[in-house]
């Protein structure tokens, strides 16, 4: 018996390869956002693989956790560009999530049956960027003590619930040694869970709904072209992530990230604490809010209002529920004006 | 169906506001002072990763060249197979496998 048939007849992977080989792709002039999800893969796969060789010289203690992350970077050979390259990676990863639901958000693809694969790609988000704000503290300098500090008393300004959030997160009153641990014990362990099952169930969604098609070939039901996505498809994706991962390269060689002295708890907080940009539109709607609107304390309404929004996109498709075809004009000008703001944050928040 | 939901609902909110939030998940099980401890040793300053000498920053300028040289070979052969593998499908070579 060969070895081909001694896996199928355990396995059924012929079943996965002929699902594959008749999977096919349409090609219309939206296509381009469709490379984004497996690009979204690929850096995964590369945090992933960066993220272990991170863990095996990465101590998460107040007193190792800077010197460890010092000695990959000094001492280990190539640590620095492995270090650069998962921080430049998780970076292209969450900007990609957040071009991947922006662009389904434009082209209305959550409606009619997608609105779990919409909801499962939200939480991906979020997953994504607890995987950025937990990450962030573990070279325990200066300005991811700072951050950390600042990120985590947020949660304070929501009534009932705040303070036991911020406890939850900090393992404490303040940022501590327990932090650290906590927030490398959900960066290595509880995270990878979460992320590893929103990832199997979106991508059994996805083949299961089949890919979206832009509002005018719904409506129209116009006869798309497709493409079988082996080997068409897959030989175009890798063209993409060629130069992806080109870019990828160059960028963690020539700006790689630099390493703060270590943390001191007793120490003031530097100037110009600033998170990592994906929380920058967010930091800076915070800081623009004043501290008192009528009686209601600004944090407050700020933290609510954000979480009042974050609740609103997750259920999206459940308030705009028109058949896939029909247009939603408001819908667009509202992503449009979201773009615009969260960019206009973003830069102010820089130019700081 | 409706109050099957507001019963959950409520059930969901009265658990963690009553039972949820008296637990501490192991929280201030170490004294604060003990962690807050003044570190005395000293820890080196801001490091910037960079090539340690010019074999070492010849090595990476030659390596990035290389990878961006192979990437546009790779692309190049790609774009052939992608060119083949479209004319194959017009002719229906694909679907006529499926079959």
């Amino acid at each position: 018996m060969g070895v081909q048939s001694w896996l199928e007849e355990r396995s059924g992977v012929s079943a996965i390869i002929n699902f594959l080989k008749k999977k096919t792709v349409p090609q219309h002039k939206h296509s381009i956002w469709y490379y984004t999800g497996s690009s979204i893969l690929l850096f995964f796969a590369i945090q992933v693989i960066t993220g272990f060789v991170l863990a095996f010289y990465y101590r998460p203690t107040l007193e190792e956790a800077n010197k460890s992350v010092a000695r990959i970077m000094t001492e280990v050979p190539l640590g620095w560009i492995i270090r650069s390259i998962h921080s430049w990676s998780a970076s292209f990863m969450i900007a990609l999530v957040f071009i991947h639901l922006i662009a389904i958000w434009l082209i209305k693809s959550y409606r009619q049956q997608r609105e779990l694969t919409w909801m499962s790609g939200v939480f991906l988000l979020v997953v994504s960027l607890a995987f950025g704000f937990t990450g962030y503290l573990l070279p325990w300098d200066d300005l991811s003590l700072s951050a950390t500090k600042v990120g985590t008393d947020i949660p304070r300004s929501i009534p009932v619930i705040g303070v036991w959030i911020t406890k939850l997160l900090r393992g404490g009153e303040d940022v501590t040694a327990d932090t650290l641990t906590r927030f490398f014990s959900f960066h290595v362990s509880i995270l990878p869970v979460f992320i590893f099952l929103l990832l199997a169930v979106h991508v059994y969604l996805i083949q299961k709904q089949g890919m979206s098609l832009p509002l005018a070939f719904e409506s129209k039901k116009e006869k798309v072209e497709e493409l079988p996505f082996w080997p068409n498809f897959v030989y175009r994706e890798m063209i993409v992530w060629l130069l992806l991962l080109g870019v990828l390269v160059s960028l963690a060689i020539f700006f790689p990230p630099s390493l703060e002295k270590k943390a001191d708890l007793m120490a003031p907080a530097p100037e110009g604490i600033k998170p990592e940009w994906y929380f920058l539109f967010l930091f800076q709607t915070l800081k623009i809010f004043p501290a008192k609107i009528l009686f209601i304390n600004g944090d407050t309404l700020a933290v609510l209002l954000i979480v009042l929004v974050g609740i609103l996109f997750f259920f999206l498709p459940l308030i705009d529920n028109k058949p896939a075809g029909k247009k939603g004009k408001i819908l667009t000008i509202i992503a449009c004006v979201f773009i615009a703001y969260a960019v206009a944050m973003t830069v102010w928040s820089l130019l700081e | 169906m409706k109050k099957k939901f507001l019963a959950v609902a409520l059930f969901v909110i009265l658990f963690v506001t009553l039972f949820l939030l008296q637990f501490d998940f192991g929280q201030e099980v170490r004294p604060q002072e003990q962690t807050k401890t003044p570190q005395l040793e000293k820890s080196p300053e801001k490091i910037v990763p960079s090539p340690q000498n010019i074999k070492q920053a010849t090595a990476i300028y030659v390596f990035v060249a290389w990878m961006w040289l192979a990437i546009i070979i790779l692309i190049y052969f790609l774009r052939l197979k992608i060119k083949e593998v479209d004319r194959l499908h017009r002719l229906g070579y694909f679907s006529g496998e499926k079959k």
